[in-house]
């Protein structure tokens, strides 16, 4: 907690007119005010609603009542395979992506930050993935991955490796996701990293070389540990989003082949839009809700983000 | 002596080499494809599925953009989506700016400030699939369906959570004492904000600023239940309008996404100092 | 900076005050392909004519279903009419999404459509299949024909296939000249309903179905299936390495860029077939119905149909606009924006078929004649998805065909909970 909240400020107002001292008061409350009613405002219909509809069975006939389930929802989790193989390509996607991305990212920080320092436009350029519609990106690598006429295939050709099908592929098709998923996101890593190098303290590295610690001592011992608040937060929203993967599976494979690219949010999609079972779709919703929850709690509280 | 010198130089100069050939690697493979979506806009249906693939359009043609651009609605399309953007950045940025000064500064009775912090980023955990349905009630009852005042308020609800975080991260970062010092000198609490905090905050504006608007420049699900019309339709929907039950039109698909980022590429480029600025202070301390 | 962002906020809260919407008299739900383009230009030929306000709302093939489905359970009646894919029907019409149009028959002085459109047509827009009451009206006639490329065919020895036999002897030859190349066959095998839509011809001329005729019980697993799924397998085996990605989308640019000889498609891409900038096969594709198995050959009847949302406020304004967009001068106009007509007179019309653009026509009319509905059933996407992901192992070679069939029938008898 900050000394200046209490100790300097409330006694040294001016006098001024009563609505003004009204609201020199109350400002830590005023200021807030705005973005919690906002946000309280447009989620707590959806999350009563998501809750409610978890317990029920509801019926896409507008004219049939809902019927109460009490815990079946949640109970079908168990049983149901199809949500099983989500969940494993779910956590499959993510730890794969999310750790591909985060070595990529640091790495080629650590490479700009050494060596190109004052290149802005170039670390712009490397920035244009993620700036393009997920939905276009998407797009792109169907075109790009397509075993008759992909450009991809083209250049393992030239290179004279063995062509592949790529998305098409049982073996393959998940790769392919993490690939153009670590193509639009590792730029925002690389971001992150590149602004946590950039304001890095410069004394300790000083008193390091003089005591003839490697490079990669010093990486290991100085410039990991200070990175960590800004890994943290990147590493915490790239989870949240890959959690949710859907635009790339939805236009590259549609879960296939053999269901191996099914995660998590197509299938609550399908769930709750095509199979017309919104109630279902809810408790499933609610269960990722909860390990999304879970998880970052967990991860904020070894990284102390909290505070 | 001297060879060890220049051996440690030969080694330094090795290490640049690579360290500027992995530069050039990654680069290549970033803008491959971006290229790629570029040229194909720029290639007959036939040439975009020419093999071996046309490295360079041969046969270059306008005809994509017409197509999107002139006889599609696009153009309405990426107003529509700048319209939204802008407005939602706003909305987002200013609010999630004073929520984000408020928590980084004041205490607040109760460890509320650690409780609000966390459910302010719990509510961007929400997986957007199942609040579709409540937000789709939520604007029928209101009457809201189909325009773009709803997008902009369902955005708000995932961008002002990411905006105030970034912000407290930032405000966290700056030191205490200017603001202390205004105060002195007679300035208020909210005009020592206003004054002092906010102005050296800038680049944490900007670079809090072009994320929220990347995201909702881009952004597809929410937008493809609530919007109807080209009336308030975004690019998304629109690029994805174009893969049909029978074909996909790769050639306007290409012209609409290139065209898609060259308006977020041109602000990138202007706040380009800001951001990385921006990032290095803020968002680095949790 | 606060000033420039309060500024920025005023001028985006005014754009969107101006943006407040103005409803209209009726409105339709289409997607965004040549069918919704098709229908979205009627309506503005009629708002024109009548002075009324028609406004179409187009979404995205891939989510027009949801966008009718939400709209249904919500009672919103944002949409008066809603152009279906013929599968949705059972859905939509069984969850009390849809008016009845008996009554607004009666009104207009008929029993129902006259005997122009094609049997076939209309008995799909009947819920149940062929004998309950008319929920909708058919607009757009699709129908799967066969694709192939007549000179290669006739290289491989086979003048014009009659047979799936016939198939797979020429396309066999094709693609062991191919070279990994060219293939003799290609087909949609992405999981779900690209799969479905690919194999259940092949099911049907070989005399299977998924139900038996009295919808008792589940038929997947059957001796009729499995000679099905033989020669579905011994295709895949002669189609190019990733298809089990591929959509229509794919296979009709393998034939229209010359890299494969035959597939199943939707009539749609004769159009795209024989544009140059389009095609390189311009003149040398040619099409006939489905080839037959064990029995006559099936296509897989895909039609879109015009059904009015049971929340619509403006009914008697929608089933009138429904009957002018379906009169013969209409279906005619439809034709010539490119979209597959339901009835004879078009179909046969001779100022029609003797253009190029619409010489399929009778192959067409003949296809949809044979052409059998997708399993008519509420739940026909939940089953479609079981049998899509069965079908997608299968093609990708992770299970067996039996074990395949298998897993279908046990899906299927859950979800539809026929035992």
């Amino acid at each position: 907690m900050l000394k200046s909240d209490k100790g300097t400020m409330p006694k040294s107002l001016r006098p001024g007119g009563g609505l003004e001292h009204w609201t020199e008061r109350h400002l830590r409350y005023l200021m807030l005010a705005p973005t919690v009613l906002i946000l309280l405002a447009l989620t707590i219909f959806p999350s009563v609603y998501m809750f409610y509809a978890a317990v029920h069975r509801i019926s896409p006939n507008p004219d049939l009542p809902w019927e109460f389930v009490g815990i079946g929802n949640f109970a079908r989790l168990l049983t149901d395979a199809q949500f099983h193989v989500a969940l494993r390509n779910t956590a499959v996607f993510t730890i794969a992506a999310v750790t591909l991305e985060f070595l990529l990212g640091l790495g080629l920080a650590l490479l700009l930050d050494r060596f190109i320092r004052r290149l802005g436009f170039l670390k712009t350029m490397l920035m244009i993935p993620m700036m393009l519609p997920p939905i276009a990106v998407a797009i792109t690598w169907k075109l790009i991955y397509e075993p008759q006429f992909g450009v991809l295939n083209e250049i393992m050709f030239l290179l004279g490796l063995p062509v592949q099908a790529w998305a098409g592929d049982v073996n393959l098709a998940m790769f392919s996701i993490i690939v153009a998923d670590v193509w639009q996101w590792t730029p925002f890593i690389f971001l992150l990293m590149l602004a946590g190098l950039a304001s890095l303290p410069v004394e300790p590295y000083e008193a390091a070389a003089l005591d003839g610690a490697s490079s990669w001592r010093q990486f290991w011992d100085l410039t990991l540990p200070f990175l960590k608040p800004v890994i943290a937060i990147a590493l915490l929203l790239r989870v949240m989003d890959a959690l949710r993967l859907f635009d790339l599976v939805f236009i590259l494979t549609g879960g296939g082949p053999a269901d191996r690219t099914k995660v998590l949010s197509l299938y609550i999609y399908q769930v709750a839009y095509r199979f017309a079972d919104p109630g279902y779709a809810a408790a499933m919703s609610l269960f990722v809700l909860f390990v999304t929850i879970v998880l970052s709690t967990w991860f904020m509280k070894r990284m102390r983000l909290a505070e | 002596m001297a060879t060890i010198r220049t051996r440690s130089r030969i080694r330094e100069l090795l290490l640049r080499l690579s360290a500027y050939l992995a530069i050039l690697v990654a680069l290549i493979l970033t803008l491959f494809p971006v290229y790629w979506i570029a040229a194909n806009s720029f290639k007959f249906d036939i040439d975009i599925f020419a093999v071996p693939p046309e490295w360079v359009p041969r046969n270059p043609t306008l005809k994509h953009y017409d197509e999107a651009f002139v006889q599609r609605p696009f153009l309405r399309y990426a107003l529509n989506s700048f319209l939204v953007a802008v407005g939602t950045t706003a909305i987002s940025v200013t609010f999630g700016t004073m929520a984000g000064y408020a928590l980084a500064r004041f205490s607040y009775p109760w460890q509320w400030r650690k409780q609000i912090s966390f459910w302010i980023l719990s509510t961007r955990m929400m997986p957007p699939i199942v609040s579709i349905i409540p937000l789709y009630l939520f604007f029928n009852y209101f009457d809201m369906l189909n325009t773009k005042s709803a997008l902009v308020i369902a955005y708000t609800a995932f961008n002002l959570p990411f905006a105030t975080w970034m912000m407290k991260s930032y405000f966290q970062d700056l030191p205490v004492e200017l603001e202390e010092a205004a105060i002195v000198d007679g300035d208020t609490r909210w005009g020592a904000f206003l004054h002092v905090a906010l102005p050296l905050a800038r680049p944490g504006l900007a670079a809090t600023a072009i994320f929220c608007l990347i995201i909702s420049w881009n952004e597809f699900l929410l937008s493809l239940v609530i919007t109807l019309t080209e009336q308030s339709q975004t690019l998304p929907i629109g690029i994805a309008g174009r893969v049909t039950q029978y074909s996909t039109y790769w050639g306007e698909i290409s012209a609409a996404g290139f065209m898609a980022c060259v308006p977020i590429v041109i602000f990138a480029f202007i706040v380009q100092k800001h951001l990385v600025r921006g990032l290095s202070l803020g968002a680095v301390k949790g | 900076m606060v000033r420039k962002f309060c500024l920025a906020l005023a001028v985006a809260a005014s754009a969107l005050a101006i943006s407040a919407s103005a409803w209209a008299d009726i409105t339709i739900l289409v997607p965004s392909g040549s069918e919704g383009d098709g229908l979205r230009a009627a309506a503005a030929d009629y708002a024109k004519m009548k002075n009324t306000k028609v406004e179409t709302v187009q979404a995205p093939y891939a989510n027009v279903f949801e966008q009718g489905a939400n709209a249904g359970a919500t009672k919103s009646g944002v949409f008066d009419i809603i152009l279906m894919d013929d599968p949705w029907i059972p859905f939509f019409a069984e969850n009390g999404h849809l008016e009845d149009l008996t009554s607004y028959f009666k009104g207009a002085g008929v029993e129902g459509p006259d005997n122009d459109f094609l049997s076939k047509s209309l008995a799909i827009c009947r819920n149940p299949y062929n004998s309950g009451p008319y929920v909708c009206l058919p607009y757009v006639g699709n129908a799967q024909m066969f694709f192939y490329d007549a000179a290669k065919f006739k290289e491989a020895g086979v003048e014009s296939p009659k047979t799936w036999d016939d198939v797979l002897k020429a396309a066999k030859t094709l693609t062991e000249q191919g070279g990994g190349r060219y293939f003799g066959y290609v087909f949609r095998g992405g999981q779900g309903n690209p799969v479905v839509a690919d194999f259940m011809p092949i099911f049907w001329s070989h005399g299977a179905d998924m139900f038996n005729a009295d919808r008792t019980k589940v038929t997947i697993d059957t001796p009729e299936g499995a000679a099905a799924m033989k020669v579905f397998m011994a295709l895949r085996d002669v189609s190019p390495k990733g298809v089990e990605s591929y959509n229509a989308n794919e296979v009709g640019t393998a034939l229209a860029a010359g890299t494969a000889a035959s597939s199943i498609n939707w009539p749609n891409w004769v159009a795209t077939f024989e544009d140059p900038s389009q095609s390189k096969m311009v003149g040398k594709i040619s099409y006939s119905p489905i080839p037959a198995g064990t029995k006559p050959g099936s296509s897989e009847i895909g039609h879109w149909t015009m059904g009015i949302m049971a929340a619509s406020k403006n009914k008697q304004e929608a089933f009138d606009f429904m009957m002018w967009a379906t009169t013969a001068e209409q279906i005619k106009i439809s034709a010539e924006r490119g979209n597959p007509p339901v009835r004879t007179s078009v179909f046969t019309d001779a100022e029609l078929t003797k253009q190029e653009q619409f010489r399929h026509y009778p192959v067409l009319m003949e296809a949809i004649q044979a052409s059998t509905p997708r399993p008519r059933h509420p739940k026909w996407p939940e089953i479609e998805n079981a049998f899509g992901i069965e079908l997608s192992k299968a093609v990708a070679g992770t299970i067996s065909p039996e074990e395949a069939l298998k897993n279908s029938q046990a899906a299927v008898e859950q979800i539809t909970g026929l035992k």
